[in-house]
């Protein structure tokens, strides 16, 4: 649901970022700003710059390079062309700086210094960094959204998961998914507690939805109902346990975090067959009890 | 001309903006530098900023920062923050170095203490990381000037932030604005500082400024990038942000 969603969404944008016009997804050209108050911000965060950032950096780093070859064509034609896609500019800014304070993340963590250091490593004015509504949560979102699009590219790029059952591809994909994490485990409790942070709880929900999402979908799960919900979260259970056993192993290659995987995903499984038998029972029960239900009533309407 | 009014206004003018905005204006400085987000090493124009109001809080952030457990000394040399308090007014920088001294930053290397003018500079192109002009872009005769300026001195990245009186919009503050304005301050500027008529070109000045979104888009077409406002009390003040990216 919603990688079709997201996948419309982001064909549409990079259709029009290409073609260079009116930006639909971005807000009107100077000229109409004195009727639209949209410089206008409260106190509290925005919600807006907070949406644009999600999806730009996956959007930049995959479809966006003929977008960004095409803006620095224009910048040679003077400020007048900067000006028609003055937000796509400074996204691709901020992207660049936070890929780079990425590299800083094993040294001091996610914190305004690494992205500090990612400003100056860039050529930015470390300025910028005032300019993400929630600083270290920006990184983290980031790298968050960076690895969702890693993983969508590995499995589009036909990772052989034909030849394995359900349950092993998930346990494959959730491997893959956590090895790219694998670098930056000793920083990544500051990262979980960046997550849980209430004014961030929203987003990084939001973006485990989408990561789980998105394995069930790569293992072939196709259902739309109630079943839906039941096995993103046990998904979703199954990830973060993992994720934190992840912090504390230290099994050469995180051998000891795959064998848990492993018997997470097998417990899961066993858990959907005993699901599926008690709901069996359910039905034959409520069959049972529903014709002798039927039979007391009828013979008390004959009376 | 406006160099001028400031002469007289000079030595009262703390004295002054206290009892006008009774006392608040503190707390608009400290959201200004809150959202400037200062770090070490910072080089930045506080620009009409006479007294140093602005400057010191900017000081005292980066000090805080410096001073933090979980911080962290660069591989490169730690390098000395360098804030330029800039302004048309010698008065204004006399008293401003004056209260430096009485904060015990008499001494600060990261402090200077320039006389220039906003349409003008004399910085070199790109090469500051923050510009912030608190309450003196309504006393600029070329507004555009200014802002083309703040555009070439900073750095890729940097922030330009301006903090001002501007236009209420909602109607029953504006009301009660407008009567505090024409009949109390410059009343109290006479009684306080004697002079009568500095204090009502203040307030003729500020209702001559652009709304919020005028100057916003002003602050775009000098190219500006991500301009955006936050309005305090309605619209009594507010800080104007944008970057040079």
């Amino acid at each position: 649901m919603y990688r079709t969603a997201a996948k419309r969404l982001f064909h549409g944008a990079s259709i029009i970022k290409r073609s260079g016009g009116g930006r639909l997804l971005r807000l009107p050209s100077p000229r109409n700003v004195v009727s639209s108050s949209r410089f206008s911000t409260t106190i509290d965060p925005q919600s807006f710059p907070n949406q644009t950032l999600n999806p730009s950096p996956s959007e930049s780093s995959s479809g966006s390079s003929s977008t960004s070859s095409s803006t620095s064509s224009t910048a040679g034609d003077g400020p007048r062309h900067e000006r028609k896609n003055p937000r796509a500019g400074y996204e691709e800014e901020q992207a660049r700086v936070l890929q780079a304070s990425l590299r800083h993340v094993m040294r001091v963590g996610w914190s305004e210094e690494a992205m500090i250091a990612g400003a100056k490593e860039v050529g930015v004015s470390p300025s910028i960094v005032g300019s993400f509504p929630r600083k270290e949560a920006a990184l983290v979102e980031f790298f968050m959204d960076d690895c969702l699009q890693k993983l969508i590219d590995r499995i589009d790029s036909g990772e052989d998961l034909q030849n394995l059952i359900p349950s092993q591809r998930i346990a494959k994909l959730i491997r893959i998914r956590l090895e790219m994490q694998a670098p930056y485990i000793s920083k990544w409790p500051q990262a979980l507690s960046i997550q849980a942070h209430p004014l961030n709880v929203p987003t990084s929900f939001k973006q485990r939805a989408m990561l789980v999402d998105e394995i069930w979908h790569a293992a072939g799960d196709e259902a739309a109902d109630i079943d839906w919900y039941v096995k993103r979260t046990v998904l979703g259970g199954i990830y973060s346990t993992t994720e934190i056993y992840m912090l504390t192993d230290s099994s050469p290659e995180f051998r000891d975090t795959w064998l848990f995987l492993d018997d997470r995903v097998k417990d899961a499984f066993d858990l959907k067959k005993t699901i599926q038998e008690a709901k069996y029972l359910a039905e034959a029960v409520g069959a049972g009890m529903g014709t002798s239900l039927q039979g007391f009533v009828s013979k008390v309407l004959q009376r | 001309m406006v160099g001028h009014v400031f002469d007289s206004v000079a030595l009262k003018y703390d004295l002054m903006n206290d009892i006008m905005s009774a006392g608040l204006h503190r707390l608009w400085k400290d959201r200004l530098v809150s959202k400037l987000n200062p770090f070490p090493g910072m080089k930045h124009i506080d620009m009409a900023g006479g007294t140093g109001d602005v400057a010191f809080r900017i000081l005292d952030a980066i000090n805080r920062i410096e001073s933090k457990p979980m911080h962290h000394a660069g591989d490169d040399l730690q390098e000395e923050a360098q804030i330029y308090v800039c302004d048309i007014n010698p008065n204004m920088l006399h008293v401003g170095k004056k209260r430096a001294t009485e904060r015990g930053l008499g001494e600060d290397k990261s402090l200077f203490w320039l006389e220039e003018d906003a349409e003008s500079l004399r910085f070199g192109d790109n090469s500051m990381d923050g510009y912030t002009i608190a309450f003196g872009i309504r006393n600029v005769t070329h507004m555009e000037k200014a802002l083309a300026e703040a555009y070439r001195v900073l750095k890729p990245g940097g922030r330009f932030l301006c903090l001002e009186l501007n236009r209420v919009e909602i109607p029953v503050i504006r009301e009660l604005y407008d009567l505090y304005s024409f009949t109390v301050v410059p009343a109290v500027g006479k009684l306080v500082t004697g002079d009568r008529d500095s204090y009502q070109y203040l307030i003729e000045s500020i209702r001559r400024f652009p709304p919020q979104e005028t100057f916003a888009s002003i602050i775009e077409e000098v190219g500006f990038k991500n301009v955006e406002y936050e309005n305090i009390l309605g619209g009594v003040v507010a800080i104007h942000s944008g970057w040079k990216l």
